[in-house]
């Protein structure tokens, strides 16, 4: 018969018993997470049943098995699972990650943290290991950092206060610095140092409002590399909506190559277009002006000015506007045409058409285009006579009636 | 008030040179100067030089309009010289009328026309 006293040891240590099974209950309830626990020695003590459920091995298989018979057999070459063990045991706690093995032969990844649990004196006396089976999270991560890496632009996410969060591999071959140099550091150290200061405002502004759009649309963006070189940029911004804030991916790419070809496109066509309006002077104070090709009105223009220009150096009195390479002739060339007369009468020089062919005659009558007194002639050869007859009877003694051939009427 | 515009007779020939930023009243001021002198002297020319302008409005292409109008009406050919290619751009493109005008490249070319037209002018009277 027990003592009052050892009756009220055994109605505690019943005590203590049934809240040992309440809590072991608890821990088989957890379905999602493997909780094992290990002796000091690292072998398995208990089994949950979310363990059973995961690995697939039943607790009698598993029960006094090292916990490292989970492990895959490059983690045991490598000494992983003692030293999990070993820092669990120095700092308390280590967090695990990575891919364990089923009964059935397959890899799960797993994820989770091995506590060390001591006994009133310190003494380590065991170890729990809680995980979970995080192989789709680690599938779409492995996705997103190759992603991430395997894009051609330089990518750079940055968090709210304007601090790296992340960058890519292009990146650091762009920018030339290495990843560690970059995270955790204000973005600013890419922005060239003359916008620099404006920056954070600009940010913020994009933070404020985050939406997907290009970086400062219509301007000519530059970033700056690791040595101090700068070169010109495309910057498509996007928010990234994440349980810490709003991150805001950056998406950087050089064009220095691009912004060369279109200045040499530009170059190119001025050349064209300088080559397109070539004035010549085909005798003493006689320009001609062969015009090939279509005329648009950026092209008339420069025309009208280089033609001007040329009478003005040259001192011409007489100019042939030869069109027979003009391929049609409508209302719009035809007043740019008639512009081009007026203001060269202005300045005093008398112009005479060539090159009419027969249907660009009988368009411009249809069309009711009126050149009004300008001369026309049919060739050049012609049109180069009449020019000399002119010029000469200008310089005559006024026997002739001028008035006609310096343009009177027609404007 | 603050530009003279000087205007020199030759023979019977007037020069008047216009240069620099022309004002409206400096022009207006020219027109009646101008007109004043053609009418005292019965000069039977009047060149007017303007390759000293390189920017012409319509205000005072209009005024350079009208003073060759009285000049003629005044008995006097008037030739306008030195349009600018600038200005010869600008004035095709506002639209003013200035298609009665006789025009020259310079000063030289302005007399030879000058002494065609009244050659003109004596057959046609």
């Amino acid at each position: 018969m027990p003592t009052p006293r050892n009756g009220n040891r055994t109605a505690a240590d019943r005590a203590a018993a049934d809240r040992l099974r309440g809590l072991e209950a608890m821990l088989d309830a957890i379905a999602d997470y493997a909780v094992i626990t290990l002796d000091a020695e690292g072998r398995v003590a208990r089994w949950s049943r979310g363990a059973e459920a995961l690995t697939g091995h039943a607790p009698a298989e598993a029960i006094g098995q090292p916990a490292a018979m989970l492990r895959t057999a490059e983690d045991r070459d490598a000494g992983l699972p003692e030293r999990d063990l070993a820092s669990a045991r120095a700092t308390g706690r280590c967090e695990v990650e990575g891919w364990r093995l089923r009964g059935d032969g397959r890899r799960y990844w797993a994820r989770g943290v091995l506590t060390a649990m001591r006994d009133g004196q310190g003494r380590v006396t065991g170890f729990v290991e809680v995980t979970h089976d995080a192989t789709a999270a680690m599938r779409a991560e492995t996705m997103f950092r190759g992603l991430l890496e395997s894009a051609p632009d330089a990518i750079v996410i940055v968090e709210e206060s304007g601090r790296i969060a992340l960058v890519n591999r292009k990146t650091e071959e762009l920018f030339g610095y290495g990843r560690a140099q970059l995270i955790g550091h204000d973005v600013e150290v890419l922005v060239p140092e003359r916008f620099r200061a404006q920056h954070p405002a600009l940010r913020n502004g994009f933070f404020a409002a985050a939406r997907a759009r290009p970086m400062g649309a219509g301007l000519e963006l530059f970033a700056v590399r690791r040595d101090g070189s700068e070169f010109p940029v495309e910057i498509s911004l996007s928010p990234l909506e994440t349980d810490s804030g709003i991150l805001v991916s950056a998406a950087i790419r050089d064009v220095t190559e691009r912004r060369d070809q279109l200045r040499q496109l530009r170059r190119q066509r001025d050349e064209i277009l300088e080559l397109s309006t070539p004035v010549i002077q085909v005798w003493d104070k006689v320009l001609a002006l062969p015009i090939i090709g279509t005329l648009d009105s950026n092209r008339a223009a420069r025309l009208t000015e280089s033609l001007l220009e040329k009478i003005a150096e040259r001192q011409a009195e007489v100019i042939i506007l030869d069109i027979s390479g003009v391929p049609t002739i409508d209302t719009m060339v035809a007043q740019h045409l008639l512009k081009t007369v007026q203001a060269a009468t202005l300045m005093g020089a008398v112009s005479i058409m060539s090159g009419v062919r027969p249907e660009t005659a009988q368009a411009m009558v249809h069309l009711g285009i009126d050149i009004g007194h300008l001369r026309s002639r049919s060739t050049l050869r012609d049109a180069l006579q009449l020019a000399l007859q002119i010029v000469r009877d200008r310089a005559g003694d006024g026997s002739r009636a001028e008035r006609t051939v310096t343009g009177e009427g027609g404007l | 008030m603050s530009q003279i515009v000087p205007i020199l007779r030759i023979g019977d020939t007037l020069l008047v040179s216009l240069q620099g930023e022309l004002d409206d009243t400096a022009v207006i001021r020219v027109e009646d100067q101008l007109t004043r002198e053609v009418a005292r002297t019965g000069a039977t020319g009047t060149l007017i030089d303007v390759s000293g302008l390189s920017v012409v409005d319509s205000f005072i292409a209009r005024v350079i309009a009208r003073i060759v109008g009285m000049t003629r009406l005044l008995g006097s050919e008037a030739v306008v010289v030195g349009i600018q290619p600038a200005v010869a751009i600008t004035l095709v493109e506002l639209g003013v009328p200035m298609g009665h005008l006789d025009t020259a490249l310079n000063a030289e070319q302005g007399l030879t026309l000058l002494r065609r037209l009244r050659a003109n002018g004596h057959r046609a009277g």
